[in-house]
């Protein structure tokens, strides 16, 4: 079974970050038979996600939540848009997981934004940070504005989401970088052999 | 002889007193340290440690000066550090400042080498901070050297080399200061201390348990691998915090505010969050001895506990009837802790204790002594050093 874990930004409920979400996850599970998908709601771990800015460390509930990302096979991330990037939440929420939590792990980026002139947020700013992470992105990012809820008879936000569903379920069965975070501690690195034969 | 120590431990900043609206000079701020010192002794603690920083809004910059005025106008008290910065400073000058403490309180001392947590102080010192882990393992096995050996050759990479070098004065009655590393992060220190068979410092004040559990337990673990012996008879201390009232709502509602204007976690969780989540007690006398038993729960029977009281802007009034009411208890404390201890757990390290060890041990051997570093010396050199 592939786990996958949605993570919504969205701040307002209902909201159309987590409807994104929603469509997003509807379509990996119908591409990809054998898939256990969770969403983990922002919004809901907000107080908490500061605290542990401040704390460093998190509550049990968004350790949970930590867990379950860190775990994941794979990941659907989508936030809202706000003055050309992500809210804070989202990058606070990024900013507590470890350096090494996302290395090698699959992402589908997507986001919402009030206008269509938000589209590109997700290659000049998600894209960047989960390359910074050396997170594994899927090629295909989704941006949905307003315009793409309405009924413009074509369906193209429904094509870009199968299409960017469709490459992470293709990512999650096959690639891989074969890399991951390790909690292991090498005991026999340069600096720990340093330790036990000093000269 | 105390099979557990007890005491204080304190950063020593210089924080604004949120209820009153004051602020402590740093002449008060060092004065008063001494003061708490003082009357850690008067409650019965063994021990009182000072952090090491050098910048606002920290007094402590030379912990041996404060530790050997404490020394001179105390009888039994145990000083200590939390922490002596072993990335910064120069080994040779810490092996000398610390052996004149030893020699000055006539042993009623060790030391607690760490990391320190503000980056700024590298560059300040002519160092690199990201070399922090380099430094550490370096000037530690320099300064263990300085102590272990009359005579030191030696060169590194981050030091002007010695030759034939003593560090003076020699370490009283031959026996250097004990030395505790502390550690929250880091498993290569714990590797360290383990390595050397020395103690080791989890602060235990700002995380919750887990994350200290893990170090302690690899530490615990090293101590066996490197021949000290078992696990659970490695050297382990542990930070605490509380603040206590008979009454427990009177606790919580006097801590409060200074709980949510402390530099640390202030305006972050709630108190209630705060104490359920990490080792922090907010309550009555009962309610602190309860949480602080279940350390032992935790971490496995261990050395030393000690408690930061003077913190987060609290005047020293307060402090001061904190730790009469931490006197009140200190006997069931020690009670609680010395019925659940297993007999093969070690005792506190104290100089007395090290030197008669050491005496047991030189005059049970003819051989010569193989030190941590692998050279030989005679029993009677080191006895005599």
């Amino acid at each position: 079974m592939t786990r996958i874990v949605a993570i919504s930004a969205g701040l307002s409920d209902p909201s159309t970050t987590r409807m994104l979400a929603d469509r997003l996850v509807e379509s990996v599970e119908r591409q990809s038979g054998d898939v256990s998908v969770e969403v983990v709601s922002l919004r809901e771990l907000a107080h908490e996600i500061t605290d542990a800015t401040l704390t460093g460390f998190a509550s049990p509930r968004l350790q949970d939540a930590i867990d379950k990302v860190v775990a994941a096979d794979g990941l659907i991330a989508v936030t809202p848009i706000f003055k050309a990037s992500y809210p804070g939440l989202f990058k606070s929420f990024v900013d507590v997981l470890e350096a090494d939590a996302l290395i090698g792990k699959p992402v589908l980026l997507a986001a919402s934004g009030g206008t269509a002139r938000h589209s590109l947020a997700i290659d000049h700013a998600l894209r960047p940070l989960f390359a910074y992470l050396q997170a594994l992105i899927v090629p295909t990012g989704v941006f949905a504005s307003p315009y793409d809820w309405g009924t413009d008879g074509t369906n193209a936000l429904g094509q870009r989401i199968d299409r960017a569903a469709g490459e992470l379920v293709s990512l999650l069965k096959g690639a891989g970088t074969g890399r991951g975070p390790s909690d292991d501690i090498d005991l026999f690195s340069d600096t720990f052999l340093s330790i036990s034969q000093p000269h | 002889m105390t099979s557990m120590q007890f005491g204080l431990f304190t950063v020593g900043d210089v924080t604004p007193d949120p209820v009153n609206k004051t602020i402590q000079t740093e002449h008060e701020r060092i004065k008063n340290t001494i003061t708490i010192a003082k009357k850690a002794e008067e409650i019965g603690l063994d021990v009182f440690a000072t952090g090491e920083h050098h910048n606002p809004p920290f007094v402590p910059s030379s912990p041996t000066t404060t530790l050997a005025y404490i020394a001179a106008q105390t009888e039994k008290l145990i000083l200590s550090t939390s922490t002596t910065l072993i990335t910064t400073n120069d080994p040779v000058k810490l092996a000398e400042d610390y052996a004149t403490l030893q020699h000055l309180s006539d042993g009623r001392m060790d030391l607690m080498l760490g990391r320190g947590n503000t980056a700024p102080v590298y560059p300040w010192f002519g160092y690199d901070g990201s070399k922090a882990v380099e430094l550490t393992i370096e000037h530690y096995q320099l300064l263990r050297r300085l102590w272990d050996e009359e005579v030191v050759d030696w060169e590194g990479q981050f030091r002007t080399p010695l030759q034939g070098f003593t560090a003076t004065p020699r370490p009283l009655d031959g026996v250097p200061p004990f030395v505790w590393h502390g550690s929250i992060r880091t498993p290569e220190v714990a590797e360290l201390a383990a390595f050397y068979g020395d103690g080791y410092f989890a602060n235990n004040i700002f995380w919750p348990k887990e994350h200290y559990i893990r170090l302690i337990n690899f530490y615990r673990q090293r101590y066996q691998h490197y021949g000290h012996g078992e696990p659970e008879q490695a050297i382990v201390g542990l930070g605490g915090q509380f603040f206590i009232r008979k009454n427990s709502q009177d606790a919580v509602r006097e801590f409060r505010p200074y709980f949510d204007n402390a530099p640390v976690y202030g305006h972050g969780p709630s108190l209630e969050d705060f104490t359920a989540q990490t080792p922090l007690t907010v309550g009555s006398p009962q309610e602190f001895v309860e949480k602080t038993l279940t350390f032992a729960d935790y971490f496995g029977d261990y050395q030393r506990q000690l408690f930061l009281v003077d913190h987060a802007g609290l005047p020293l009034k307060i402090v001061l009837e904190q730790l009469d009411l931490l006197g009140e208890v200190l006997p069931t404390l020690r009670a609680e802790f010395d019925a659940r201890r297993p007999a093969n757990v070690p005792d506190a390290p104290t100089h007395a204790a090290r030197v008669a060890a050491r005496n047991a041990a030189a005059s049970s051997l003819v051989e010569p002594v193989e030190t941590t570093d692998g050279s030989l010396v005679e029993p009677v050199e080191r006895m005599n050093a």
